[in-house]
């Protein structure tokens, strides 16, 4: 494998808000996305080569719901195109090793779901195995639940660490403490409502540029130095649940710490996923977790961990950080994990 | 409940299936040994794992199948209580998911807990199965209890062939408003007036609207519905001969067409015809709507997509005796 | 620049109905085989691609994350693309992306389906009654193209006919109908006019696997590669005003990309054989005029003068094609793994002789996805 991929820059990203319940077509919450990313860039729509979406039937409830959001990706004339059924931030993995192949220079990353129409605990425990797991409901707050149990029992978090990570998705105006949300009761135990990311329906996208192409457009590009994903063992008892081996690895093959990491973007889903991700990933007192507020703030499923990576991105090209990580999830109890590494221009 | 506003309700849509799994020789095992009250694991190298599994966990390597009996008794591993059941929970009622190490296991597997209470859960704690008295091989024909509750032998069943076929219905919910473009479309219908979007761009009618104009990739919003005319061509038909599946009402062959309402640059889909014989049916074929009366009209088989429902506000579409247009015209609008 | 990449493992299933295995029994089956072809195990293999068409099929929602360990992806990168029924050929191709970018050197591509323990049709239509099924979609443009191009009626029947014949010489084949006959399709019943049973795919199961390889590995293996010469993928909208269903821009402009790519100035002199998807018998000559391998109005004509029947001057789906077995989510894998067969000297009884360059093909959607790659028996095939 080499190790020197070819440089790779975001040089526009777009977010939808987190809604509640969006009021209109996914296809919609794409095409704003889209045509912000071309309004901030210059770029015309047939001048991104490659095209990748991450999007989900099962999430709305309709199979191709991809092609419907085709038609907020924009395809005519026809497009270079693909899809996966994951969350964006894959989407932006085959992107950036697309782009490693020499012969394209951008690409348009998608990632789009609507949840708000269909009862995610229930839609989501058909992602567990479908002889001796689906048919129980194993739903992922569940899950989560065994997961937070198991980092309690061996004593690598509190309950209070769950809260913490809780309250830096509240607003700092909201002024609620650790020892408050303590106080609320249990929903699914050792949780509470306040460690579960609310599903919400939205997206994100961005574009990535290859080479001194990225220095000519517009505004600082930001490198995508490192990318890699790794899944781990779907069957729990045979995992560690507190800790995260896909992670770790996922952080070395895209060279996370090749240099210091002042911001991280995790895909805490369950408060209680930071604790395991946060060692996972080596990730120290020095860099800030979630400055964004992360998924617990706002989670719109399928552009979640793509949300991750520009939450990054817009905060290395302000300025505030130099060097970023970005992580996303998938699965029951963190089973497959993805980290993308940025940096900045200087 | 309907949408404030709209007079509409959500649209609701029910995803239902009776899955058929095959099972393979190593899971058809486990579900066998559940439905004759035993708990099987698979021995593995050093390992007796639950369920077995028919390769190597972590290498993938193929594993054979060597059986051994586990349980009735185990130990939790970890444990949460869930207050507020889901639809396809075992359990209407608070209960435990937990992962269960089965005595004579070297790793567990998740499963539920009756327990009542969750101060009687706790890590470490003993548990034992429970079987149903009926059973079909399915991992939903036990259940485990704390094992203060007293261990009780699995109910006899009629012994039978070995399992080799797991049901899973699958049924999912999901409710969400009409988009509001659909509100004023369907809005329309039931005052008898078809609303498409009219392209700020191009001009261009789109039937119904989108609330967007893909090619110009234009937002749309309500400044740009306009209604169309009740009449058209046929752009594309097919006759459809109904397989049968889950859900499937239709029994007859029936023609489904797509319609190029005048004045407008998009057909409108999946339009039903069951009163013109297919002899007589043909692209360019020239319509009018018949609505249902007023009180009549009825749009719950609409969806936020474009396709389908109009027999619930139209009751028929008859030729209105014009001549045909012209049909090779029509091929770009033939979806 | 992209670096090569070979298929230098196939494995593939029977695409009956697989009533004796699991899911994963069934994506083994065709893993392992691969595996097995390459001189490889799973430990060899540094990332996963799998692809299906909608999880509505088997009810399993991201399969990938409980097939992990049945394909031995623990502690690699595994995802998952779907493209609708072009998604065996697009992960393929994301397969290929991941080696020609310097990154992997070994990657096993999985794609099936499961039709039997579903409903292809209910899922299509989203669980609601009335679906009118591909073929209801397809119907229209398949009048179009005949009014079209002027083809006459038995062009159709002829191609569900050869490729039944072809099939009863692949093992793996699903609907084996020894005697097949002109007579047989046009009295089979009518399902959507002009289109009769036997002129339509059946319901499969099964799946399909390759490995893809980087040069260094693929020149030490024991099988004789299948170099990937040339990919292309095209994305149109299902439907909007000046649309052409009946020969999609995306379909001509894919195939454009592709024969660039590859140095093909000539197709159908320049490549040997194709693999086409060809769910409906008329989407042969609809095809063969889409990409480009015939003038608009001459495909049916290459088809009725028997050039694409096995021994003919380009034979197409000499493994039986899409007519034969459709493993939806896998339909499109088999395409591409069995042109590399056909230049890789491997395909049994449905050798085309001699062939030494092969187009792989699928489509999806609303005619609106395609994927193509070009696979030869060297590395860089000179096009005279």
């Amino acid at each position: 494998m080499s190790t020197n991929p070819r440089p790779v820059a975001v040089v526009a990203t777009s977010l939808t808000p987190a809604y509640t319940a969006f009021e209109g077509p996914e296809a919609a919450l794409v095409m704003t996305c889209v045509n912000e990313l071309l309004e901030s860039t210059g770029l015309r729509r047939e001048e991104l080569e490659f095209t990748i979406a991450g999007s989900c039937d099962y999430l709305g409830g309709t199979p191709f719901s991809f092609v419907m959001n085709l038609e907020g990706v924009g395809a005519w004339p026809p497009v270079y195109e693909s899809h996966v059924e994951m969350d964006g931030a894959w989407a932006l993995s085959e992107a950036w090793l697309r782009l490693q192949c020499g012969d394209v220079d951008t690409a348009l990353v998608v990632g789009s779901g609507r949840a708000s129409s269909g009862r995610p605990r229930e839609v989501f425990a058909l992602q567990t195995d479908p002889y001796t797991m689906a048919p129980l409901g194993a739903d992922p707050v569940s899950l989560a639940g065994l997961q937070a149990r198991a980092l309690l029992d061996s004593g690598k978090a509190t309950e209070a660490d769950f809260a913490a990570a809780a309250a830096r998705a509240l607003p700092a105006t909201s002024g609620v403490s650790i020892e408050e949300l303590l106080k609320a009761d249990y929903w699914c135990d050792p949780l509470r409502a306040h460690d579960v990311a609310a599903p919400a329906d939205g997206a994100a996208a961005l574009i990535l540029v290859a080479g001194d192409r990225a220095r000519e457009l517009p505004g600082e590009p930001v490198w995508l130095t490192g990318m890699d994903h790794r899944i781990e063992s779907h069957h729990l008892g045979l995992r560690d649940l507190t800790d995260s081996p896909s992670a770790r690895l996922a952080a070395k093959g895209a060279g996370a710490h090749d240099g210091p990491v002042d911001i991280a973007e995790l895909m805490v889903v369950h408060s209680p996923e930071e604790t395991i991700l946060r060692t996972a990933l080596g990730l120290g007192g020095e860099t800030v977790i979630n400055p964004s507020g992360g998924p617990l703030a706002g989670n719109p499923v399928m552009a979640t961990g793509l949300a991750r990576v520009v939450e990054v991105v817009r905060r290395i090209a302000a300025g505030e950080a130099r060097r970023g990580l970005a992580h996303a999830s998938s699965g029951p109890c963190l089973q497959q994990n993805l980290v993308a590494v940025l940096e900045g221009e200087h | 409940m309907p949408q404030p506003g709209t007079g509409l309700p959500p649209m609701r849509t029910v995803l239902e299936y009776p899955y058929t799994r095959t099972t393979g020789p190593v899971m058809g095992a486990f579900l066998t040994g559940i439905r004759d009250g035993r708990l099987l694991g698979g021995r593995i190298g050093e390992r007796v794992v639950c369920p077995p599994l028919e390769y190597e966990p972590g290498t993938g390597a193929p594993a054979g199948l060597d059986l051994v009996d586990l349980g009735p008794g185990g130990t939790v591993s970890s444990w949460t209580w869930v207050r507020e059941p889901t639809a396809t929970h075992p359990f209407r009622h608070p209960f435990a998911f937990a992962l269960i190490v089965p005595d004579g296991a070297s790793s567990g597997f998740p499963h539920v807990v009756d327990a009542g209470s969750p101060e009687r859960m706790s890590t470490g704690m003993r548990v034992t199965a429970r079987f149903k008295e009926q059973r079909r091989g399915s991992i939903t024909d036990l259940w485990f209890v704390p094992e203060e509750d007293g261990a009780r032998a699995a109910p006899p069943v009629e012994g039978g062939d070995p399992v080799t076929l797991a049901e899973q219905p699958v049924s999912l919910t999901y409710v969400e408003p009409y988009h509001p473009h659909r509100v004023r479309f369907l809005n329309g219908l039931l005052e008898g007036v078809i609303t498409g979007q009219r392209s700020p761009v191009t001009g261009k009618v789109y039937v119904p609207g989108r609330g967007y104009d893909h090619l110009e990739r234009t937002l749309m919003t309500e400044e740009h519905d306009v209604a169309v005319s009740g009449r058209g061509s046929v752009s594309s038909f097919t006759e459809i001969t109904p397989v049968q599946y889950h859900g499937q009402k239709e029994t007859e062959p029936y023609i489904r067409a797509s319609i190029l309402l005048d004045g407008s640059d998009s057909p409108i889909t999946g339009v039903d015809i069951r009163t013109i014989p297919l002899s007589e049916f043909r692209v360019g074929l020239r319509l009018r709507a018949v609505w249902r009366p007023a009180g009549e009209r009825d749009v719950s088989a609409f969806d936020n997509r474009s396709t389908g429902g109009w027999e619930g506000v139209i009751e028929r579409w008859e030729p209105t005796g014009e001549p045909d247009a012209d049909s090779r015209a029509l091929e770009e609008h033939a979806f | 620049m992209a670096r090569p990449c070979a298929v230098v493992g196939i494995g593939q299933t029977d695409y009956r109905r697989r009533l004796e295995v699991s899911l994963e029994g069934l994506v083994r089956w065709a893993a392992l085989e691969a595996l097995e072809d390459a001189g490889l195990t799973f430990a060899d293999i540094d990332a996963v691609v799998i692809g299906k068409a909608p999880d509505l099929l088997e009810g399993v929602m991201m399969p990938e994350l409980s097939l992990a360990d049945a394909l031995g992806a623990v502690g690699k990168p595994i995802h998952r693309v779907h493209t609708a029924g072009s998604v065996g050929a697009a992960t393929a191709i994301s397969g290929v992306t991941m080696v020609e970018s310097g990154r992997y050197d070994r990657v096993l591509v999985v794609c099936y389906e499961k039709q039997s323990e579903g409903n292809a049709t209910w899922a299509l239509s989203g669980g609601k009654s009335g679906g009118q099924g591909a073929g209801g979609t397809f119907a229209p443009w398949i009048r179009s193209y005949i009014r079209r191009s002027g083809a006459p009626e038995h062009i159709g029947w002829q191609v569900a006919v050869k490729d039944r014949r072809n099939a009863l010489r692949n093992p793996h084949a699903h609907l084996r109908i020894p005697d097949i006959s002109v007579e047989k399709v046009k009295e089979s019943p009518m399902l959507w006019e002009p289109l009769h049973f036997l002129e339509s795919c059946p319901s499969s199961d099964g799946a399909a696997a390759v490995v893809l390889a980087s040069e260094d590995v693929a020149r030490k293996g024991p099988a004789k590669p299948a170099w990937v010469v040339a990919h292309a993928k095209r994305s149109e909208y299902a439907s909007f005003p000046g649309r052409d269903p009946v020969r999609p821009r995306a379909g001509v402009e894919c195939a454009e990309a592709l024969y660039r790519k590859a140095g093909v100035t000539d197709p159908l002199r320049q490549i040997d054989c194709a693999e086409l998807y060809v769910p409906f018998s008329w989407y042969e000559p609809m095809w063969l005029e889409g990409h480009l391998l015939a003038a608009p109005g001459e495909g049916w004509k290459l088809t009725d003068s028997g050039a694409t029947e096995l021994g003919g001057s380009f034979p197409v789906n000499p493994s039986g094609g899409v007519l034969s077995s459709n493993p939806i989510g896998a339909s499109g894998l088999v395409r591409c793994l069995e042109a590399a067969r056909q230049v890789r000297g491997t395909a049994g009884e449905h050798q085309v002789e001699g062939a030494k360059v092969a187009l792989g093909h699928a489509y999806g959607g609303a005619a609106q996805y395609f994927a193509m790659w070009l696979v030869s028996s060297e590395l860089q095939p000179a096009f005279a």
